[in-house]
């Protein structure tokens, strides 16, 4: 018995290293989570539309609230 | 998007890609809200959301999805990333909160 319950801790061990490994093979994306919160000031920045045209953040301030939707890639599902 | 008019906001889209990808991609899916082109990269690294991925064991910058709803004082009040910043509602309902003057 103690033997068998030993190869079982064994065996538990090496599934757990497997998983490990597995979760640590797909760390490959390296995510990068803000460091802004609600509260901070959000950073200016001028940046070109899709006409070229330039649009500046501070435009907007004591006008409008503004939503900023960081996308990955036009044409695909991000 | 109506919602958000009447919640006095903007919205923005922003990512990599250059103004001639993003005009296209406004016509295709018909977006009325100007698409904006962080071609180097300078905003994603200000925010904090540049995120690698990769493509065939190369690896490239790109911008991690999220929202951020900036108030008329400049003020952010509220972040989402990922997922829950795919679905635009909880921004829509953090505008509709803010006030209108």
């Amino acid at each position: 018995m103690p033997r068998n319950r030993f190869r079982n801790a064994l065996v538990t061990a090496a599934l757990m290293a497997g998983l490990v490994t597995a979760v640590g093979a797909q760390q490959n994306v390296k995510v990068s989570h803000t460091s802004l919160k609600p509260g901070d000031t959000a950073p200016d920045f001028t940046l070109l539309d899709n006409h070229w045209k330039q649009v500046h953040l501070s435009d907007y301030r004591g006008k409008k609230n503004v939503v900023l939707a960081f996308y990955v890639l036009a044409f695909t599902e991000g | 998007m109506a919602k958000l008019d009447a919640s006095d906001a903007i919205v923005f889209g922003i990512s990599i890609d250059s103004p001639a990808a993003n005009n296209a991609f406004a016509e295709k899916i018909g977006v009325t809200f100007p698409l904006l082109s962080d071609m180097n990269r300078k905003v994603l690294k200000q925010y904090g959301i540049l995120k690698m991925y990769n493509v065939e064991k190369e690896e490239y910058d790109w911008a991690q999805r999220t929202t951020f709803v900036v108030d008329k004082n400049g003020v952010i009040q509220s972040v989402e990333e990922e997922a829950s910043a795919i679905n635009p509602n909880s921004a829509i309902a953090v505008c509709t909160k803010l006030p209108k003057k």
